[in-house]
C-alpha cells in the first residue's frame, strides 16, 4: 500500500506501508527482517532531514494510523499513547483536564510522539521541564526482529530493569520502532509572564543571568534571539510569576544598565514565531551544543553573518540554534567539500575545549554525503556500536542514519 | 591488616592497590557478606579497595583474567541486595574515592568520585546557597556510586526527579577493564549518540564500576514551606495526596506515614506528633516566596477538605528540619516497636493509595503480622514495612510472602516492584511478573553490550531458577543496623 512519497535523508523507499494496529507493525517489522529488508519508521515527516541518507531504505513504515490514546489517567497525571498520535491530538486531550506534555515541538498537527521521542526534540522550556528523557515513564517498541518488548511503566517513579525508555529517546528508531510511550504530564501553570531584556554587550548578558540564578528566580523559559533580545518567561502562580517578572524589569536589568520591559502574549508570540522559523526554514540548520558558560559567545562569534531565520539562543542551557539558506553557506570556489561545516566545527570545538559540538538538523541535497551531520562520534562510541549490534545485527533498521553510520 | 592471604587471589590484587587495601580474611570478610537486605549473606572470596580510577581498571583486568564474578559496593546500604556477593566473586569497594574533585558553578556541575557520601556534595556547597537534589533517606551514609547504580529517589524527587535526571556524565570502567566516559564531560546538555549514561543509571552494578560522575546542582530555592497535617486513617490522607496532585499542585515532597510508623518514630526521636491518629502527612512546598506562600495556602484547603484532624506549620527552621529527621528516621524507628522488620518498595498509580492501604493491612492480618506503612505519598511509591520477630519460628519466612504479595498488588494495580531500591537479588523473581520473557530478553541485549560475559553482578536482577528457589537465611544484625541514622531506618 503506497502513500504520498517520503524522502529520508535523500533516500527515497521502494515502498511504504502504513500498518492499522501495532500487532500489524510487529508482523510487517518480522516479515522485513525475514526477508532481509532494509527499513525505517515515518512519523509526522518532520524531521525526515535529520541524520545520514540510510545505508538501504527498502521500506518505509509509517505510523500515522497508530494515533490512539491509550490510557490516560488525569488523576495520575500519565498518559500512555501510541506512536503515530500528534502532538496536537495530545493537546486537545489533555487541555480538557488542564494538563499538558510540556514538549515545545513546533508542528504540533504533523509532529508524531513516536518522531519526537526518537529525534529527541525540545523548546525553550526545556529549562523547566527537561526534554521526553524526563517526561518519559515508559515505552513499548517493535525490535528490529519484529518481538515486541516493553521497558519502565505506567507509573511516575519506577526503577524496575534496564531503562528501556531512555535507550528510545533520541535513538532515531535504530533500535526498533516506538509502538506506545507513556509520559509523565504537568498541569497547564494558572498565570504566565514574559520579560524582555535588550542587551548591547555581551558581559551584560552573562552578569544578569548570573544574577537570575544567584536571586532563585526559576524561570520557565530563557531565550535569546539574535544575540540581543533576551525573552524570559515565568509560569505559575499570578503572583508568584508577577513576582519575578518585577524583580527581573524593577532591580536585576537596571542594576546591569539593561533595558527591560514585561511582553504582552502578542509580542511573546511573536518570538515565538521566530524560533518556529528557525527550526524550520533554511536549507542548513544547525544546533551548537556546550557548557552553558559557553555556546552564546561561541556560537555568536563562530557562526558566519546574515543568518536566514533569526538565530535562537537558550544560555542557560547550552543551546544555539541557526538557520541558514544555501547561499549564506556556500562554499568558495577553492574551498574544501565539507566547508563551512569543517569551519564552524573547529571554531566551537575551539573556543569551547572540545566540550562543544554541532548538529546539522538540515542539510542542502547539495551537500548531502559530504557533510557529517553528526560530527565526530563520542569516546563510548564503541559501546553504541554494539548496543546496535545486539539490537539489529543484520543491520535492517535505519541503517547508517545515525552517528558514525549506525 | 591481616597478613593471612585466604585467596590464593590475594597477592595478584594486592599487587595493585597494596595489601592494606585487599580484605581477605574470613573475619574481616564478614562486614562485606550482606547490604541492608539482611536475610541474605554470601561470604566473597576478597574484597578490594582501589583508590583510583587506574587501580579499579587494573582490578577489573584481574578479576577477568581470573575468571571471578566482581560484586561493586560502595556503603552498602542497599536495600534489595544488589552488593549481596556472589560465590567465589570479588567484592569491589569504592569507599576510599571520596574526592569531591570539581565543583562548577558556572556550569552547574560537581564532579565527583563515587564513593563521596550523597549528602557531603550538598555540604560542600551549602554555604554558597546550592545543592545536589536527590535526597534518599540514608544520604547521610550512601554513596553517590549507588546512588547511580539504584536510580535512587527520595522525598523531594517528587518535584526535582531521580539521580537519573541529576547525573549528566560518567566514568565507567566496563568489564572489559576499559575505561569509558559517557555522556556530557562538563554540563553541555545533550551528547551525540544513544543514552548510555541513562542506562548506566539504575543498571544495578552490572554494566561496569562508575569512577566519576558529574552530577548537576541547584540553586537552593527562597523559601520553603512545611505542612504538617494529621487524618482519621490512611483513606482521608490518601485522598488529601490525590486532591493536591490533581488540583495541578506540584508539592516538593509528599510523604505519608501511617499510626504505626507514628508510634515508632516519636518512640525514637524527638517529634511531638500525635498518636491518636491514623495517618498523617509531612509536605514541602519550595520555590520563589510568594508562589510558595498560595501554593501552601492551596494545598492547606485540599487537605482539610479531604477531612483532616489537624494541621500545623513547623514554627521556625528547627522545627521543621526536626519534622524531617522524624520521617528520615523512621526505618531505624521499627526496632522501637518490632525486633524485625522487612522493607518493601513498590509502587502504585497515587490514585489508588487508600485503597491499596488496605488491602496490604489485610494481607498482614491474613499472616498474622503488623505493617507499618511510610512513604513517598505523591509518587504512589510504598514502603511498606513488614514487622516480624525472627525468634518465632516461621515468621520471618511470612514476612517475606507478604512482602511478596504486597508486590503483586502493585502489580495488580498497574504499578511496578520497585521504586527507588532496585531489584537486585530481592526481587528479581518478580521481575518476571512485571516483564514478559521478550522484555527480559531486550534488557539483556542491553545488559551484555556492556557485559556479554554476564560476570558482573551476575546473580542480580533478572530471575533465574536458582535464584528464585533461594531461601533467605537466618536474621542477623548488620553493621549498617547499628551505625545510627544508617541503623535500618
Ligand atoms: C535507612 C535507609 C534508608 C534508605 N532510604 C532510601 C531512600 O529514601 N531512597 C532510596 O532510593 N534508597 C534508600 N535506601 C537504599 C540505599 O541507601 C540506596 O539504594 C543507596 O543508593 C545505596 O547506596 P550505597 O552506597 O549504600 O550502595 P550499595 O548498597 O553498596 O550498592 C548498591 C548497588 O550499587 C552498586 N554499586 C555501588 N557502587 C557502585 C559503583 N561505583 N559503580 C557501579 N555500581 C555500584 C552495587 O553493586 C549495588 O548493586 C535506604 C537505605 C537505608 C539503609
Amino acid at each position: 500500500m503506497t502513500a504520498t512519497a517520503v524522502s529520508i535523508a535523500g533516500v527515497t523507499p521502494r515502498e511504504i506501508v502504513t500498518p492499522r494496529s501495532i500487532d500489524e507493525l510487529a508482523a510487517i517489522v518480522r516479515e522485513l527482517h525475514d526477508a532481509r529488508k532494509a527499513f525505517a519508521f515515518v512519523g509526522g515527516g518532520t524531521a525526515l532531514d535529520l541524520g545520514n541518507s540510510p545505508r538501504a531504505l527498502d521500506v518505509a513504515v509509517r505510523t500515522s494510523a497508530l494515533d490512539a490514546i491509550v490510557d490516560y489517567a488525569p488523576e495520575d497525571q500519565t498518559i500512555t499513547v501510541e506512536a503515530g498520535a500528534t502532538l496536537a491530538d495530545l493537546d486537545r486531550v489533555l487541555a480538557r483536564h488542564g494538563q499538558m506534555l510540556p514538549l515545545d515541538v513546533a508542528d504540533r498537527e504533523r509532529s508524531t510522539i513516536g518522531g519526537v521521542v526518537a529525534t529527541n526534540r525540545y523548546g525553550r522550556r526545556r529549562q523547566r521541564y527537561g526534554t521526553a528523557k524526563d517526561l518519559i515513564v515508559g515505552v513499548s517498541i517493535v525490535r528490529p526482529d519484529g518481538v515486541r518488548a516493553r521497558g519502565g511503566g505506567k507509573v511516575v517513579k519506577n526503577v524496575a530493569g534496564f531503562d528501556l525508555p531512555k535507550l528510545a529517546v533520541g535513538a532515531l528508531g535504530t533500535l526498533g520502532a516506538i509502538a506506545t510511550v507513556t509520559f509523565r504530564l504537568y498541569p497547564i501553570p494558572e498565570a504566565a509572564r514574559a520579560v524582555v531584556l535588550r542587551f548591547g554587550r555581551e558581559a551584560a548578558l552573562g552578569a544578569a543571568l548570573h544574577e537570575m540564578i544567584v536571586r532563585r528566580l526559576e524561570p520557565e523559559s530563557v531565550a535569546l534571539y539574535d544575540y540581543r533580545a533576551l525573552v524570559v518567561t515565568f509560569a505559575g502562580t499570578q503572583r508568584g510569576t508577577d513576582a519575578q517578572a518585577r524583580t527581573l524589569v524593577d532591580e536585576i536589568a537596571p542594576a546591569h544598565g539593561v533595558e527591560a520591559a514585561p511582553l504582552s502574549e502578542l509580542e511573546r508570540e511573536s518570538y515565538e514565531q521566530r524560533e518556529r522559523a528557525v527550526r524550520r526554514d533554511g536549507s542548513w540548520r544547525f544546533r551548537v551544543i556546550a557548557p552553558p558558560a559557553e555556546p552564546v559567545a561561541t556560537a555568536a562569534n563562530a557562526v558566519p553573518a546574515t543568518p536566514l531565520a533569526v538565530p535562537v539562543a537558550y544560555p542557560l542551557l547550552g543551546i544555539a540554534l541557526h538557520a541558514h539558506s544555501e547561499e549564506t553557506l556556500a562554499a568558495p570556489p577553492d574551498a574544501a567539500p565539507d566547508w563551512p561545516v569543517h569551519d564552524l566545527r573547529e571554531t566551537v570545538a575551539d573556543r569551547t575545549h572540545n566540550r562543544g559540538h554541532v548538529v546539522f538538523d538540515a542539510i542542502p541535497a547539495a551537500a548531502r554525503g559530504l557533510v557529517d551531520p553528526w560530527g565526530p562520534t563520542p569516546p563510548s562510541f564503541a559501546l553504541m556500536r554494539t548496543l546496535k549490534q545486539n539490537f539489529d545485527p543484520h543491520g535492517l533498521c535505519n541503517p547508517g542514519r545515525f552517528i558514525g553510520g549506525l | 591488616m591481616t597478613a593471612i592471604a585466604v585467596s590464593p587471589a590475594f597477592d595478584h590484587f594486592a599487587a595493585i592497590v597494596g595489601a592494606k587495601n585487599v580484605v581477605g580474611s574470613p573475619a574481616e570478610l564478614r562486614t562485606y557478606e550482606c547490604d541492608g537486605l539482611l536475610g541474605y549473606r554470601v561470604r566473597p572470596e576478597l574484597v578490594v579497595l582501589p583508590g583510583t580510577t587506574e587501580e579499579v581498571a587494573a582490578c577489573v583486568v584481574l578479576a577477568r583474567e581470573l575468571g571471578m564474578p566482581v560484586v561493586p559496593r560502595g556503603a552498602g546500604t542497599g536495600l534489595s541486595g544488589g552488593a549481596l556477593p556472589s560465590e567465589g566473586c570479588v567484592v569491589i569497594g569504592l569507599a576510599r574515592m571520596k574526592k569531591i574533585l570539581e565543583v562548577d558553578l558556572a556550569n552547574r556541575v560537581a564532579r565527583v568520585q563515587p564513593g563521596v557520601i550523597n549528602l557531603d556534595i550538598t555540604r560542600a556547597l551549602q554555604a554558597d546557597g546550592w545543592y545536589y537534589a536527590p535526597d534518599p533517606s540514608s544520604q547521610s551514609v550512601c554513596t553517590i556510586g549507588g546512588n547511580v547504580a539504584e536510580n535512587s529517589g527520595g522525598a523531594h524527587c517528587l518535584k526535582y526527579g531521580f539521580t537519573v535526571n541529576h547525573v549528566l556524565g560518567l566514568t565507567l570502567v566496563t568489564p572489559d577493564g576499559a575505561v569509558v566516559a559517557l555522556g556530557s564531560q562538563a554540563g553541555e546538555p545533550d551528547v551525540l549518540g544513544y543514552d548510555l549514561t541513562g542506562v548506566v543509571v539504575g543498571s544495578e552494578g552490572m554494566t561496569g564500576i562508575v569512577t566519576e560522575v558529574l552530577v548537576r546542582i541547584l540553586r537552593s530555592p527562597q523559601r520553603t514551606q512545611t505542612l504538617f497535617a494529621t487524618f482519621p486513617s490512611t483513606d482521608e490522607a490518601g485522598d488529601a495526596v490525590s486532591r493536591i496532585i490533581g488540583a495541578g499542585i506540584v508539592p516538593a515532597a509528599i510523604e505519608m506515614c501511617d499510626a504505626l510508623a507514628i508510634e515508632a518514630i516519636v518512640a525514637a526521636t524527638d517529634v511531638d506528633w500525635p498518636l491518636d491518629v491514623g495517618a498523617l502527612l509531612l509536605m514541602d512546598a519550595d520555590g520563589v516566596e510568594e508562589e510558595v506562600d498560595e501554593v501552601a495556602a492551596r494545598a492547606r484547603t485540599h487537605v482539610e477538605a479531604a477531612g483532616a484532624l489537624e494541621i500545623r506549620a513547623p514554627k521556625d527552621d528547627a522545627e521543621r528540619l526536626l519534622a524531617w529527621k522524624g520521617r528520615k528516621a523512621a526505618f531505624a524507628a521499627m526496632g522501637r516497636i518490632s525486633p524485625n522488620y522487612y522493607v518493601q518498595d513498590g509502587v502504585i498509580p497515587r490514585k489508588e493509595i487508600g485503597k491499596v492501604l488496605r488491602e496490604i493491612a489485610a494481607l498482614g492480618a491474613r499472616a498474622g503480622l503488623r505493617v507499618a506503612n511510610v512513604f513517598h505519598a505523591g509518587d504512589g511509591n510504598l514502603h511498606p514495612l513488614v514487622l516480624y520477630d525472627g525468634r518465632i519460628p516461621g515468621q520471618e519466612h511470612a514476612a517475606e510472602e507478604v512482602g511478596g504479595e504486597i508486590l503483586r498488588v502493585c502489580l495488580r494495580y498497574g504499578g511496578s516492584v520497585t521504586g527507588e531500591h532496585g531489584v537486585g537479588h530481592d526481587k528479581a523473581c518478580y521481575l518476571g511478573e512485571q516483564f514478559s520473557p521478550d522484555d527480559l530478553a531486550t534488557m539483556q541485549m542491553i545488559r551484555t553490550t556492556f557485559d556479554p560475559e554476564r560476570r558482573f553482578n551476575p546473580e542480580k536482577m533478572f530471575p533465574t531458577p536458582r535464584l528464585c528457589g533461594d531461601k533467605p537465611g537466618a536474621y542477623v544484625p548488620h553493621a549498617t543496623e547499628t551505625a545510627g541514622e544508617a541503623a535500618r531506618g
